[in-house]
């Protein structure tokens, strides 16, 4: 399928007729309601409501009145609703804004200013600099003389560098004022959603030069939402409108993330369905028979001899009506209404507030907080979510002398400023390297400061520090560079470029100099693939050892390295690097094959050190949440080594003793299965060993692995707690992630930039950093936080108290209601099995709605242990990662104890009111009262903490339930007249209560006294500790542990900084040593890793086996 | 160059630089102890000190309360007299459906001896066991609103199967009121007539507000099926407190309600006769009759169940006091030790 656009052509473009409007809202006016309706009906739990609601309009079998489900019914989709439009109408405004905008187009050669929503595909529109790209477009004219114009793209795909786009061939040299005029088609591929590929043709009409047809690629295009940078204006035709863009087509409808409690809460509901309908059908038998053999005999009751045939179903339905409360219909409110509160508890946190920018912590997505105290994998993003993605220039070693060493920054070194004001050669030279050997282009700003634009922040800190050394890299016009360095100016000219390729990981500029007309070769690169083409007699060891040092101090090196060359050298080579460029296949390989010509015998100059520093907190956070059991997978799109090295760093991986690094690699099928292969090996050999074990691959080798070997890279994804996945595209993280997900993993992506999106996006959690690389992340991920260190307590403190809460909220809503139902039931086997139900309809509502609502509601606020207390014990997590709280053990609990409280109120009140005393309002409301009460010690009880709000909404809904029912009391119409006055003036009303709650208590208690204590929890112990106040503090002893950073750590860490060491496996790291076999561990941390790595495989790995019985 | 290029870049500029930092929630949260989940908690925790306390207190609450109960119960004097089968003559009771149905003389004589001293009131009770007031059929079948005012007469829709006669509306409709009980009780003691009143009997609020001044009985017991007992369609219905105390549904199969009260003392040894008229049909469904003389003590009627279960939740109470002392000093446990944390033990090295 292809589309033609004709330029400025409203006629023949008319057939796409697609202007520009933006729509991202679900809903419209008039579809709303149906389509909301539909939406919500589709929810099982809302089909079942909605049955037992119109059932009840069917008098013959309703026990209570219609309106106790109908009420809260309406309610709930009301509530759900009204949610659901606010949030669409904020995506509408949001949406208003961006078609609202204006630009300039040209319109029969005339420039117009419209609304972004009117851009039609065949408009040409013009940008200015810092303009924000309204739709696809095809460059058409740019600023520049050459038809290059930069685009900065990080909405897009996340990367902050300036981009080149060049316009076509067939458009260069056209005049500004034929731009206008300018008419011709092009033939584009129908819109899809790849952000690299545009495979286009444009023919220009006369009288525009020759009509031949030209290819357009990616490079000739302006995709939405990329900004116009450096280019003082560009024109493009629009080829792609509104929903229709590459960006458009990429922007999908997020689905609904569902927690695995709520899927948890689901199957439990989905259980209780199956017992009330067992029970439904028993009671529903038992009901027939005892009408066919008792009920007649009863004269009194009237039964008909002659039945409808619908009189069996009669009394089933009946009992199906009234055990319908088994299922709370509150239950969803609740968790709506407290689940709000946990992320505005999480926006609330003065202590996610990042104290430099003063972002506050932002939870997108309101319904996922459980989730977090799940967690059991992070992937994690590298630059600027580890990291601060602010590369500084730190260190040097220039021709064996290191600057910098004393105070950790060469810029303030005074032997190396002094070194320059004397005009050390060598030092000269490095500078001139620093400043010109790259691609950075420097912009004037408005105060007449340089500022530049780089395509990498390595050559950005590289050359923002040359300018602090007083090599100031002035400007760049067309090939001459000037320079300034100490007041005389020095100008080159650019001949070539050598790119940086990942292969060559170096890249090379050859410079004239304009003053003395000599030609340099002017290199930097990594170590490796500099140092072995120095020139020959160069001692390169203080290099390597300067590479080595800076490395485990964990910089990004680069060596500097110069050549001057003769002037028939590099013309020779010039025409062989012209032939090689305009080569079509293979151009990249060959290209480097040339290079290579060039780049020998070379000068080291030395060695650059930049730090990419880390985020502060950022090694604690990880060694905490590590302990908590969570594992770790960093991907990014960085280079191996650097990778390596930042993982070191922070704790995500342990130096050589403990640690041990597996690599696999390979560029071909057999090669990666063969590392593979080898690497799984050595993992199952390791598992039993706490050992720090780390697998190592690169993008290539996994798209291989994934491919190919899908199976054994989840069995490597399973044993592996720590995974360096580097040179990964965005693609393969989000594949990464599915890879977890399908292992039943609950998987937390975190990144900031835009090549994360996909990975937040598909992870069960998704957090973005709001940082440096725009705000691509933060928009689409569930939570935005400020610093990755807020993680932490973003897990640990957030996600545990919510999913507590809602552990102890939703199994108390099943309880609440199946005390009320289980009463029911007996009931009905004193009244004929008939289906009386024993309670009002008033109180059947009430009670779901009121009474037992709001204590438990103010368990949001509840906190088993301190916020301290848990940072200190991150392993407590493991409660709630296996989902401890919530089970259906834990369910069968609550289920018990609700069959025991209705056992109790159920015998004490028939037997409390007996024979005279037997009214049904009295006995009803005597029951009732029964369960108020005991529920009201229940919550009581289950409460860890009691602040005011809980003190006042436990007995305050106590109070609460009697001052309704004497209102109630009051109406004489109501069935309840003077029942509730009455009651409350007999002595044995309340000696009845007391009795309940003696009797329903007193075993749970002394059960509960006895796990406490007998049998604690590990919650249980921290508590214990906790509130007695003692012990914490030495076990706080304990646990802090002095950390080995890697400051500190100098350890000789062979497989990263010495080439010759590398193997297609990392074999343990100095296997030889005794160490690697016997190893001396901390008491932190190691029995965590039992049961965490091999859980997974066999349940009755010792650590994990005792934690469960524990409970 | 463009001549109107440079006219708007720096709105542009500023523009575009107000769209990137549109999102950013800048807004610093307020601080408050609520807000930051730090609202100040008092934090109990379950010593072997506190829970003991706890369960001997109860205990030492309930004990005494059981007993005191149990005492209340004691004290009252009852009377109960089964007479369903026995108020048959022996001849009938191979079919007493037949003669509970038929039209021969139902009176019969009971004769009670009071075992205890009675002090007024003195409360006379029928009993009726196996009988379901609660069943769903029958406990729906009344119509409120025409209880209490005669504009609702027709509001007779629950009322079914017993709702009108020929298309008029029974007053009282439904079946409670149709199956009102009719057996009645003179009492004579030491061949004196003992006055029964029956004034007062129901529920205060019942005569005054559900049950209207001004409605009367109408078609009642008219239809080809005879239930229970007649009303007197000249008193108003709040006038027929038989009816209202009928009409007030037990929750139990058995169940007392109030006949009368009799308003002087029994002495030990009084004999009491009673002449009754054994109308009601309960043998259909194997129900009993029962006629209950009782007085009555602060907690109610003869009951011991309250004070029986106190004195059981208070002694279990006081065993677990006394077991958690015992485990307590036998076995004791440094609460919060650090040392039961798995992951402070030593691999391998047990505890």
């Amino acid at each position: 399928m292809k589309r033609f656009v004709y330029i400025n052509d409203d006629e023949a473009s008319k057939e796409l007729s697609c202007d520009n409007r933006i729509s991202n809202t679900k809903y419209t006016l008039w579809n709303f309601l149906p389509k909301n309706l539909w939406e919500q009906f589709s929810r099982f739990m809302n089909q079942y409501f909605l049955l037992i609601a119109c059932l009840q309009l069917w008098s013959l079998i309703t026990p209570v009145n219609p309106a106790s489900t109908w009420g809260p019914l309406i309610f709930i989709f009301a509530v759900s609703a009204s949610k659901e439009a606010w949030d669409d109408y904020h995506r509408f405004l949001s949406d208003k804004k961006a078609n609202e905008k204006e630009v300039w187009i040209v319109k029969q050669g005339i420039k117009k200013h419209i609304q972004a929503q009117e851009i039609q595909v065949g408009n040409i529109v013009w940008l200015r600099e810092n303009d924000e790209v309204p739709c696809d477009l095809v460059l058409l004219g740019t600023s520049d003389p050459q038809g290059v114009c930069y685009v900065e793209t990080a909405a897009l795909d996340g990367e902050t560098d300036l981009k080149t786009r060049v316009i076509p061939s067939a458009c260069v040299g056209i005049d500004l004022e034929l731009l206008h005029r300018m008419k011709g088609v092009l033939e584009c591929p129908v819109p899809d959603k790849d952000i690299r590929r545009f495979d286009a043709n444009m023919r220009l009409f006369p009288p525009f030069i020759d009509n031949d047809v030209c290819s357009l690629t990616i490079k000739n295009t302006l995709l939405q939402s990329c900004y116009l940078r450096n280019t003082e204006w560009a024109c493009g035709v629009s080829v792609y409108t509104g929903n229709q863009t590459k960006l458009g087509m990429s922007r999908g409808i997020a689905e609904p993330k569902l927690t695995a409690m709520d899927a948890m809460i689901d199957k439990l509901t989905g259980a209780i369905f199956v017992f009330q309908i067992v029970v439904v059908m028993v009671l529903g038998v038992a009901g027939n028979v005892w009408k066919d053999t008792e009920a007649r005999k009863q004269w009194y009751v009237q039964y008909p001899e002659k039945a409808p045939w619908y009189e069996l179903l009669v009394i089933p339905l009946r009992f199906e009506l009234l055990c319908s409360i088994m299922i709370p219909i509150s239950i969803k409110v609740s968790l709506d209404l407290v689940k709000g509160l946990y992320a505005k508890f999480i926006e609330w946190d003065v202590e996610m507030v990042d104290q430099e920018t003063g972002t506050a912590s932002y939870a997108a997505n309101t319904a996922i907080s459980e989730d977090l105290g799940q967690v059991e994998y992070i992937l994690t993003d590298k630059t600027g979510t580890l990291t601060d993605n602010k590369m500084i220039f730190r260190r040097c070693c220039i021709g064996g002398t290191f600057y910098g060493n004393e105070n950790g920054d060469a810029l303030k070194d005074a032997h190396l400023l002094s070194a320059i004001t004397s005009g050390s050669t060598d030092v000269i030279r490095f500078l001139t390297v620093m400043a010109i050997c790259n691609t950075v282009i420097p912009v004037r700003g408005k105060a007449g400061d340089i500022v530049y634009k780089a395509q990498s922040q390595d050559e950005e800190a590289l050359v923002i520090a040359a300018a602090r050394l007083h090599m100031v890299f002035v400007g760049k016009n067309a090939n001459f560079l000037e320079i300034r360095l100490n007041g005389s100016t020095i100008r080159y000219e650019v001949l070539e470029i050598l790119e940086f390729t990942s292969d060559r990981k170096r890249m090379s500029v050859v410079v004239k100099d304009c003053q003395d007309g000599k030609i340099i070769l002017l290199s930097k690169g990594a170590d490796e693939s500099i140092l072995p083409y120095a020139c020959a007699g160069q001692q390169t060891r203080t290099i390597t050892e300067a590479v080595e040092h800076y490395a485990q101090l964990g910089l990004r090196t680069l060596c500097l390295a110069w050549r001057e060359l003769e002037e028939d050298e590099y013309l020779e080579w010039s025409v062989k690097f012209k032939e090689a460029s305009s080569v079509l296949v293979d151009r990249e390989w060959r290209i480097a094959e040339v290079c290579q010509k060039l780049e020998h015998d070379l000068y080291i100059l030395g060695v650059t050190a930049i730090e990419d520093r880390l985020q502060d907190g950022v090694p604690e956070t990880i060694e905490i949440l590590r302990k908590a059991g969570i594992n770790f997978w960093m991907l990014t799109g960085d280079k191996q080594n650097t990778a390596i090295q930042i993982a070191l760093s922070c704790n995500f991986i342990s130096p050589e003793p403990k640690g041990q690094l597996l690599l696999i690699d390979g560029k071909t099928e057999e090669d990666v299965s063969r590392s593979l292969e080898r690497v799984l090996l050595t993992m199952r050999t390791t598992t039993s060993e706490p050992k720090d074990v780390a697998f190592v691959i690169d993008g290539w080798a996994l798209e291989i692995a994934v491919k190919h070997y899908r199976k054994d890279f989840v069995e490597l994804a399973i044993l592996s707690r720590t995974a360096i996945c580097c040179r990964v595209t965005p693609s393969q993280k989000a594949q990464l992630v599915e890879i977890l997900k399908s292992c039943d993993y609950r998987t937390l992506a975190i990144g900031d930039g835009g090549n994360d999106v996909r990975m937040i996006q598909q992870a069960d959690i998704g957090v973005g950093i709001s940082g440096r690389e725009g705000l691509q992340a933060a928009r689409a991920a569930d939570y935005s936080i400020g610093r990755f260190r807020f993680l932490k307590r973003l897990i640990l403190v957030h996600g545990r108290y919510s999913y507590n809460r809602t552990a102890f909220l939703s199994q108390y809503s099943f309880y609440k209601s199946l005390l009320i139902c289980f009463i029911q039931i007996f009931f009905s086997f004193i009244s004929g099995v008939s289906g009386t139900s024993l309670f009002n309809s008033v109180s059947l509502m009430a009670y779901n709605v009121f009474y037992t609502s709001v204590p438990v509601l103010v368990s949001v606020i509840d906190k088993d242990l301190s916020e301290a207390s848990v940072m200190q014990h991150p392993q407590i997590l493991f409660y709630c990662q296996a989902g401890r709280l919530l089970n259906p053990s834990t369910f069968a609990g609550w289920f018990g104890r609700s069959l025991f409280h209705a056992i109790v109120v159920f015998v004490i009140t028939i037997h409390a009111y007996a024979n005279e005393k037997s009214e049904m309002e009295e006995l009803g409301m005597v029951a009732l009262s029964g369960c108020i009460w005991l529920q009201a010690f229940v919550v009581a009880q289950e409460t860890n903490s009691f602040t005011v709000l809980q003190h006042l909404s436990i007995w305050g809904n106590l109070v609460g339930f009697y001052v309704i029912n004497f209102l109630f009391s009051a109406i004489p119409s109501s069935g309840m007249y003077t029942i509730m006055f009455r009651l409350c003036s007999q002595p044995c009303y309340w000696i009845t209560m007391f009795l309940i709650v003696g009797a329903g208590m007193g075993p749970i208690f002394a059960l509960k006294y006895y796990r406490y204590t007998y049998r604690p929890s590990k919650i249980n112990i921290l508590q214990q500790a906790e509130r007695t106040g003692g012990p914490i503090l030495t076990l706080g002893n304990i646990e802090t542990q002095p950390r080995t950073t890697l400051e500190e750590e100098v350890s000789p860490l062979s497989i990263i900084t010495q080439p010759k060491n590398r193997s297609p496996v990392y074999e343990p790291l100095l296997s030889d040593s005794p160490n690697a076999t016997r190893r001396s561990f901390g008491p932190t941390g190691t029995p965590l890793e039992f049961f965490q790595s091999q859980s997974r495989l066999s349940s009755s790995s010792s650590g994990y086996s005792r934690n469960c019985k524990d409970n | 160059m463009p001549s109107n290029t440079a006219s708007s870049s720096s709105a542009a500029a500023a523009g575009s630089a107000d769209s990137s930092s549109s999102r950013t929630k800048s807004k610093r949260p307020k601080y408050s102890k609520f807000t930051q989940q730090e609202l100040p908690a008092c934090k109990p925790i379950l010593t072997p000190g506190w829970v003991i306390l706890t369960f001997l207190v109860i205990s030492v609450i309930f004990i005494p309360l059981g007993v005191v109960s149990l005492f209340a119960s004691q004290d009252v004097v009852e009377i109960v007299d089964r007479y369903d089968n026995v108020c048959i003559p022996p001849p009938d009771r191979a079919n007493k459906v037949a003669f509970i149905q038929g039209g021969a003389d139902k009176s019969c004589t009971r004769t009670l001896v009071v075992p205890k001293r009675m002090k007024q009131p003195i409360y006379v009770y029928y009993q009726l066991e196996n009988f379901y007031q609660n069943h769903r059929r029958y406990v729906k079948s009344r119509s409120d609103s025409q209880l209490r005012s005669v504009k609702d007469e027709n509001q007779i829709d629950a009322c079914k199967p017993e709702d009108d006669v020929n298309g008029r509306p029974i007053v009282p409709c439904g079946l409670i009121a149709w199956s009102l009980f009719n057996d009645t009780y003179a009492l004579s003691k030491n061949n004196q007539t003992l006055n029964v009143n029956k004034r007062g009997i129901a529920w205060k609020s019942d005569r005054e507000h559900k049950f209207g001044k001004n409605v009367f009985p109408k078609n009642f017991q008219t239809g080809n099926l005879t239930g229970g007992g007649r009303l007197d369609a000249n008193k108003s219905l709040s006038e027929q407190e038989d009816l209202i105390v009928w009409m007030r549904t037990a929750a139990l199969p058995t169940f007392r309600k109030l006949y009368g009260k009799i308003e002087s003392d029994l002495e030990k040894g009084d004999t009491i006769t009673v002449i009754l008229k054994n109308n009601y049909n309960t043998y259909s469904f194997d129900g009993k009759k029962k006629l209950v003389l009782s007085t009555t003590s602060w907690l109610g009627g003869k009951n011991d169940f309250l004070g029986i279960a106190y004195l059981t939740v208070g002694g279990i109470c006081f065993f677990l006091a006394l077991v958690f002392t015992i485990m307590y000093l036998v076995k004791p446990r440094r609460l919060g030790d650090p040392t039961y944390l798995s992951w402070n033990r030593v691999p391998g090295g047990g505890r």
